[in-house]
């Protein structure tokens, strides 16, 4: 069964959805982009009047087929300065953007793997004589509370 | 006219600063009583809870006294008010900046205060009780005090004004902004009261199960707002911004999100400490994290900071809410190790394949989501500080790291709830895993069938399958051995709660990653067609009223009806807003935004159509979210006393004691 669903998986993740309109290209370019002149919102969600000039751009420059994604965020970003990236590069400080959360994830994960090992040497014996007697005595009262 | 104009503000500031006096007082005397173990003193709490509560509503109604009547003598009149303002978003106006919506908030927590006062009345003289109420009043006096001093709505304006321009065209356009903010506020707020018990647990060193029980209902209460509010934003978002989304990830949304997540990690894990006693230091430290969220996200997004580390010093509120939040974090992990000795548990858990494992596991995914959120939000701050030069994060950042862990959580879903208590075998979890397994297969062979492409989209609609099996099976069981009663109580009602969160995954899947978009230019009675749908330009109209003129387009979708995407130009903030027309049916929305620049009486319009598929399905599972949590709070057991212990962890030298007395 899982060897079914992975087939099905691997199927469904490696068809494509039919090729990238020219739009599509603008949209993903434009999420990438911030609005310079608002906190925090993409130039694709920005109703902006400095976000929509950018998607003008975006979209002529899409439009000309010369250059690739990469390169015109590249080049809106050398017109704008540095802030237009939504997306953190992974050089120098902003790496630490991308780091830490990975820092995080195995800490995280071996924290879960100790606490269990731990948990596992402490784990109680086999029980002593006087658990079975606590265990025989509350089954014989359970069973004389039935017969009542 | 005149002798009205400023009496609402000599009035509010009065009572603000009632309001401040009695939650010092009642902080005093909660303090003393409890410590002097006086009921006479502690019988005055409940009194100055109610003189605070009474201050709150007075100033609130003040405040809505004067912006109905157009007060232009305060300072916040002449912000947000104005003659032109309809009288219901003139309403909501109170809460449409900052010192409002602060106002607003120690309305919503003097209401707590004395809602959470009244609630323990017979139970007051307990030293718990009145501690909470202590911590309570404290928390309340410092909003009165930062809307007293540095946000203080009732400040008197420049003199000679007589007309203002009215609330953020954004906020004066949608019926939402009359309920989102307060319900948001509701949730935010409430999360007060769960804090407060932990702490008056630490203070007083009862920190057994008894305060986690009590409160169970108002953090569920708390968190159910907080849901219902985060979700009216998105919907907000959807209706009025016009970008054809639900979730921005910036940072006011994501100051929401954070209490939402770790609020959501405790509603999980407090089941492990009710069931096991284990986890008590980290379910505290889960409240004071959620609380103290609450704090940290006002900061950000109210002081300014967020636009530039130096807008941090143009208003006063960010050294007082910083302040804040540091004391409660310092002041709740110096409580936390104090009382270290007595917050450890002697439980273990057996197996990592049990229920409270999976508990654990999803906490860890939870504190590491909450972690990646405020990374982001708060990493352009860090870089500004340290290197002095601006940055930005934004959706593609927070995308990439947490769809990994909605997988994730998902995966936990469709396992967890058929997880046993203590241990499984590999066996039982197999069994019951047959009929959610066939209900992912399902989804997996329908989402393909229907086209879906790509893993995380397909993960999502698989998992999303196994894991409404796992909750329909508890459902079904439940429903099958108790009637109607299998439907409430935490257990059941929290898997109604899992069916609309996976709607909303899937939904939320399925409209991020299939949603097609187009510009597209029409011409009058030239139909277009984009994704098989075609549209019409019939006509390119304006309409004026005394605040404003919009261009509309009136758009035949389909051959069916007339849809308006419109452009509104508000004419005293000079600022353009863009309405959004949207068809909606199950399947699939279709939403259209008219594009700058617009003429009127012309017969061209640019048009942008997105088509969306699922996104009503969003407001379903949010739908089913509420109902859920409706139900898990319904059940009314016998009420217990603040400080009985649910689960003693089985103290090994007393039960030997109790076999060797009742065998003598």
């Amino acid at each position: 069964m899982l060897l079914l669903v992975g087939l099905l998986l691997v199927f469904g993740s490696t068809r494509s959805g039919g090729p990238l309109t020219q739009q599509d290209r603008i949209d993903s370019i434009a999420k990438n982009l911030a609005c310079p002149t608002c906190s925090g919102e993409s130039v694709y969600v920005s109703r902006a009047a400095a976000a929509e000039s950018i998607r003008t751009e975006v979209a002529r420059q899409v439009g000309s087929g010369i250059r690739s994604d990469d390169e015109i965020i590249t080049f809106i970003e050398q017109r704008f300065g540095g802030q237009v990236l939504l997306v953190p590069r992974a050089t120098g400080l902003d790496a630490l953007v991308w780091a830490l959360p990975a820092a995080a994830l195995v800490i995280s994960a071996s924290f879960l793997v100790s606490v269990f090992a731990r948990w596992n040497r402490n784990k109680p014996k086999a029980p002593t004589t006087q658990d079975e007697k606590l265990v025989n005595r509350a089954l014989a009262q359970e069973a004389t509370k039935q017969d009542d | 006219m005149f002798a009205i104009a400023g009496i609402s503000g000599t009035i509010g500031r009065a009572l603000l600063l009632v309001g401040f006096v009695g939650a010092v007082f009642g902080v005093f005397a909660a303090v003393t009583g409890a410590r002097n173990n006086d009921p006479r003193v502690i019988r005055l709490v409940p009194r100055f809870a109610m003189l605070a509560f009474a201050s709150a509503v007075g100033a609130f109604a003040a405040m809505e006294f004067a912006m109905i009547t157009r007060d232009f003598s305060l300072a916040y009149v002449q912000k947000v008010g104005s003659w032109s303002t309809p009288a219901l978003y003139n309403f909501a106006a109170v809460w449409s900046a900052l010192e409002g919506s602060l106002l607003m908030w120690v309305l919503i927590l003097a209401g707590y205060t004395v809602a959470v006062s009244f609630w323990i009345r017979k139970r007051m003289q307990e030293i718990l009780a009145a501690w909470a109420m202590a911590v309570m009043l404290a928390v309340l006096a410092f909003f009165f005090l930062v809307s007293f001093l540095p946000a203080n709505p009732f400040a008197l304006g420049a003199k000679g004004v007589l007309d203002g321009p009215g609330p953020n065209p954004l906020l004066q356009n949608h019926i939402l902004v009359l309920f989102h903010p307060p319900i948001l506020y509701l949730g935010f707020v409430g999360v007060t009261v769960p804090f407060a018990f932990a702490i008056a647990a630490l203070i007083t060193g009862r920190v057994g199960e008894g305060w986690l029980l009590a409160t169970r209902r108002w953090s569920l209460f708390a968190w159910g707002f907080l849901t219902f509010g985060i979700a009216l934003g998105s919907w907000w978002s959807y209706e009025v911004l016009g970008w054809g989304g639900v979730w921005g990830w910036d940072p006011v949304e994501n100051a929401s999100l954070l209490p939402w997540i770790t609020g959501t990690a405790y509603l999980h894990s407090v089941l492990v400490q009710e069931r096991r006693g284990m986890l008590r230091v980290w379910n505290i430290s889960l409240l004071v994290a959620t609380f103290s969220l609450t704090i940290l996200g006002t900061f950000l997004t109210r002081s300014g900071v967020l636009n530039s580390v130096h807008a941090f010093s143009e208003s006063s509120i960010g050294i007082w809410f910083l302040s804040f939040f540091a004391v409660v974090l310092v002041g709740s992990v110096f409580l936390i190790g104090w009382r270290g000795d007595r917050l450890r548990s002697p439980g273990i858990i057996d197996s990592p394949f049990s229920r409270e494992a999976a508990f654990l596991a999803n906490n860890v995914l939870f504190a590491l989501f909450a972690f990646i959120v405020l990374l982001g939000t708060v990493f352009p701050l860090i870089v500004e500080v340290l290197q002095d030069r601006q940055i930005a994060i934004g959706s593609p950042f927070f995308d990439r790291l947490t769809v990994p862990i909605g997988i994730s959580l998902l995966t936990l879903m469709a396992i967890a709830p058929l997880l046993p208590w203590r241990k499984a075998s590999l066996e039982t979890l197999g069994a019951r895993l047959f009929w959610p397994a066939w209900c992912g297969i399902a989804a997996l062979v329908a989402s393909l069938i229907l086209g879906a492409y790509g893993l995380a989209p397909l993960l999502t609609f698989t998992l999303g399958g196994v894991s409404s099996g796992a909750a329909l099976r508890q459902v079904v069981l439940a429903t099958r051995r108790q009637g109607w009663r299998g439907l409430v109580g935490r257990a059941n009602g929290g898997m109604i709660v899992h069916l609309g969160v996976i709607l909303i995954a899937v939904a939320l899947g399925a409209s991020n990653s299939y949603s097609k978009s187009q510009e597209l230019t029409l011409v009058t009675g030239v139909p277009v067609t984009f994704a098989n749908h075609s549209f019409e330009l019939v006509d390119v109209v304006e309409v004026r009223d005394d605040r404003s003129v919009s261009v509309k387009a009136l758009v035949i979708v389909d051959g069916d009806k007339i849809y308006e995407p419109a452009i509104t130009k508000y004419t005293r903030v000079g600022i353009n807003v863009g309405t959004p027309a949207v068809k909606t049916s199950l399947a699939s929305d279709i939403y259209l935004t008219l594009e700058p620049p617009v003429r009127q009486d012309s017969d061209t319009a640019r048009i942008k159509v997105f088509i969306k598929p699922m996104i009503i399905w969003l407001w379903i599972g949010t739908g089913l979210m509420a109902l859920g949590t409706l139900l898990a709070a319904f059940p009314g057991r016998r009420r217990r006393r603040l400080t009985d212990p649910t689960s003693a962890p089985a103290d090994r030298t007393r039960a030997l004691d109790l076999i060797s007395e009742k065998s003598s």
